[in-house]
């Protein structure tokens, strides 16, 4: 380990990180949990060929590679036409991949609740709509968060694919200072270590959000997750 | 701390334990007593080391050509790791394999890490650009974005000639590029050029000028790798018994072995 090149290394590794890595994984997040809404309500839906869709879409999105995923984008799309530059065809090509994984939790979170809330809801005269704005999502979204995180985390890390398709991310700025130095390991650990701490923080993240969306819980509920928890 | 906690503790350290001990298990780069070459290569840098899909889809080309009369004439056998080219020197240096055969320019920056052999290829330097580009020399290049492998002495060449270095994996890629219209220029090695233009038949990009003194390839080893003089005796006899000008014709129609 080379602690000059060390200490020479962290300001770019930084500055690719806070200004790739990070807004990279934000922007595909949200726009993947849009998409992953959308989806899942298309695949609730009494709609057949909007189920048919959105089967489609994630069948596809789960079938295939990411890294595929993005040469298609980037590198195919020209050939009809559309030439995205390199950052957004990223977050076009984590934006899809991030919702075709996150619509199958959202369906399934919603599908978790007991159907005595919707009962319940309708009874004090709410449309399906608002039952599900006011009463399901909220409880769905609870049950969402911790499979949602593996997502989002999952996401920190795959962004660094991207890297091969010229955007200027963390994994890049570490291949591009290793280049002409030829310090892979260092570079490579400096980058690990870097991915490493920002998902420690996501998880922290997470453990914060679970207890702020579980306070509403019944008393005996709120318990059995508590020792569950010690147990974990 | 429960009881569930510590069992799940000792399982981590001892699977992180297993996980270090099988790591270790690299060659500890004895070259010399081993009758196997390792040879570090591309396999997607045509004409040089490639899979000719015409003929079975073997690893083909002049690179591996040279390495594998080399071993034989050494009476050894070549096991061939393909690896992309920014990876290849950390493969190198982890003992993946013994000798990198890949076109590699000797430079002085890579002669101070690296053992290199006498070269068996001089070649030069060209700057490709769409057909019909108004940029005609290496002063125009200041400012243009160049596509390039990242660790490639055509990377080094452009920065010095005021390029935007934008890393690519490799040729195919810096052409794709070009011709899309996201970069502006990639530099390449002439021979590699030629052969593209004369297998693809593409007509919308073309060789605009020379770029740099012409350079010398040879394989490259760790410092001080008991390989390199046997690789150079090897060498010294092709070049003499005429082997090294034979496999240069097939591969370019002429002697480029230098």
């Amino acid at each position: 380990m080379d602690l000059d090149l060390v200490r020479e290394s962290i300001g770019p590794l930084l500055l690719g990180t806070i200004r790739g890595t990070i807004p990279l994984t934000a922007f595909s997040f949200v726009g993947g949990m849009v998409l992953a809404v959308l989806v899942a309500l298309a695949r609730l839906s009494a709609v057949a060929p909007l189920r048919w869709l959105a089967q489609g879409y994630v069948s596809i999105i789960r079938g295939t590679p990411l890294l595929v995923q993005l040469f298609l984008i980037f590198y195919a799309l020209p050939s009809l036409g559309i030439t995205i530059d390199p950052f957004p065809s990223a977050v076009v090509a984590f934006s899809l991949n991030v919702g075709g994984y996150a619509s199958e939790i959202v369906r399934a979170a919603i599908l978790s609740i007991p159907r005595g809330q919707w009962e319940a809801a309708e009874t004090i005269g709410y449309g399906r709509a608002l039952a599900l704005r006011r009463v399901i999502l909220p409880q769905a979204a609870r049950v969402a968060v911790p499979p949602l995180s593996n997502t989002f985390i999952s996401l920190v890390k795959d962004t660094s694919l991207a890297s091969a398709i010229l955007v200027t991310e963390l994994l890049r700025k570490a291949q591009e200072i290793a280049a002409p130095t030829f310090e892979f390991l260092t570079l490579y650990s400096l980058a690990a270590v870097i991915y490493w701490v920002l998902c420690l923080v996501l998880s922290i993240g997470q453990g914060f959000l679970e207890r702020r969306l579980g306070r509403h819980l019944a008393p005996q509920v709120a318990k059995v997750e508590k020792v569950r928890q010690e147990m974990a | 701390m429960s009881r569930v906690h510590k069992t799940a503790g000792t399982l981590a350290i001892a699977s992180l334990t297993l996980a270090l001990a099988a790591c270790g298990g690299g060659s500890d780069g004895d070259d010399a007593a081993s009758d196997v070459i390792r040879v570090g290569t591309e396999g997607t840098y045509s004409p040089f080391t490639f899979h000719d899909t015409a003929a079975g889809n073997e690893l083909t080309g002049y690179d591996v050509e040279v390495i594998e009369a080399v071993a034989a004439e050494l009476g050894r056998e070549v096991e061939f790791s393909e690896t992309q080219w920014d990876a290849i020197f950390a493969g190198l240096e982890a003992s993946r394999f013994d000798v990198i055969a890949n076109q590699v320019t000797v430079n002085p920056e890579r002669q101070e890490k690296y053992d290199f052999t006498e070269p068996y290829t001089v070649s030069t330097g060209v700057a490709v650009l769409p057909t019909g580009s108004d940029i005609t020399s290496v002063a125009d290049l200041a400012g243009l974005t160049s596509a390039q492998s990242a660790t490639s002495n055509w990377a080094a060449v452009a920065r010095e000639s005021g390029a935007e270095v934008e890393a690519v994996e490799g040729f195919t890629q810096a052409v794709t590029l070009l011709k899309q219209g996201r970069v502006d220029v990639t530099l390449n090695d002439n021979l590699a050029v030629l052969d593209y233009l004369n297998t693809s038949g593409d007509t919308d990009v073309e060789i605009a000028f020379e770029v740099g003194e012409p350079s010398e390839q040879a394989f490259a080893l760790r410092k001080d790798s008991p390989l390199t003089a046997e690789i150079d005796g090897a060498l010294q006899t092709l070049r003499e018994n005429g082997t090294l000008a034979e496999i240069s014709e097939r591969w370019f129609g002429e002697d480029v072995s230098g």
